[in-house]
């Protein structure tokens, strides 16, 4: 039997269509980017962790101990995937998470006030600072959860719990009228 | 229940986002003791009224396995350390 192999996003059938305009409080859905999981082997976490930092269009996100989440925003999976091989060699063990992450962006001027209804962190600013990033529990879903600006937070989420986050998302942000849409 | 537990990796975290997978401690029997040692171990726990060590897994953070101490009673937590440094200082 032949069948048709369809690469569909996790929202798709969520946020196809969708209007452009964009409320004060958005949620942008990032269609193609490039994520991977980065865990060091023991002893070389400093080493990784320097190497990976030093690459300017690399995002690293704090996961635990020696691992993190690496997001590109330039590569391809793939081209992700061969840079990180060149630049951790076998001091770390990199998986590819482009098609098994989603990543949302939550901004706008009440994205504390939402994400504070399922997120058991204390989001300010003098707690979670700037480039920030950490694993939390937003209601039930376990997301990895980073500030890249004063209002502007970034989730990854396993892809098969995107649909109940993202429900959950708009849930908590409907009394602030929160809009979504794909980013590009 | 102790509602907050400061990871040592993730920082102050609801109780929520952890499994807490029981006494931490109970010492493994050599392979060669005796089945009585090894019924021990695996199946009699004590219930205790005061400070207890916990392993307290991280599910929904780190992921890394803790030990908690904490009393029963009053909810107070005494301490939270990586299960592997905890580990490590048992064996030294
Ligand atoms: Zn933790």
């Amino acid at each position: 039997m032949v069948r048709d192999y369809n690469n569909r996003h996790a929202l798709d059938q969520k946020l196809r269509g969708t209007p452009k305009p964009a409320n004060a409080d958005h949620l942008e859905v990032g269609h193609w980017q490039a994520i991977a999981t980065v865990l060091a082997s023991v002893g070389l976490e400093a080493a990784v962790e320097r190497a990976l930092s030093s690459t300017p269009d690399l995002s690293l996100r704090y996961c635990g101990p020696g691992e993190w989440l690496v997001v590109s925003g330039v590569d391809t999976p793939l081209g992700l995937m061969r840079r990180l091989d060149m630049l951790c060699g076998t001091q770390a063990h990199v998986v590819d998470q482009s098609d098994g992450r989603v990543l949302m962006r939550l901004s706008g001027p009440s994205a504390r006030q939402i994400l504070a209804k399922g997120i058991g962190v204390d989001l300010h600013p003098s707690a979670f600072a700037l480039g920030g990033s950490t694993n939390v529990l937003c209601g039930h879903i376990a997301v990895n959860l980073s500030r890249i600006g004063e209002d502007v937070f970034e989730l990854i989420v396993s892809r098969s719990f995107a649909e109940s986050l993202f429900e959950d998302l708009m849930t908590m942000g409907r009394p602030f009228d929160l809009s979504a849409a794909f980013s590009d | 229940m102790a509602s907050l537990i400061t990871c040592p990796h993730c920082g102050v975290r609801p109780k929520e986002e952890f499994a807490v997978r029981g006494d931490a401690s109970l010492i493994r029997p050599a392979s060669s003791a005796s089945d009585a040692a090894w019924h021990d171990y695996v199946y009699v726990r004590v219930n205790p009224r005061g400070r207890t060590l916990e392993h307290w897994h991280h599910v929904a953070g780190c992921r890394r396995f803790l030990v908690v101490e904490r009393d029963t009673v009053t909810h107070e937590v005494y301490s939270v350390v990586d299960g592997a440094a905890a580990a490590r200082e048992v064996r030294r």
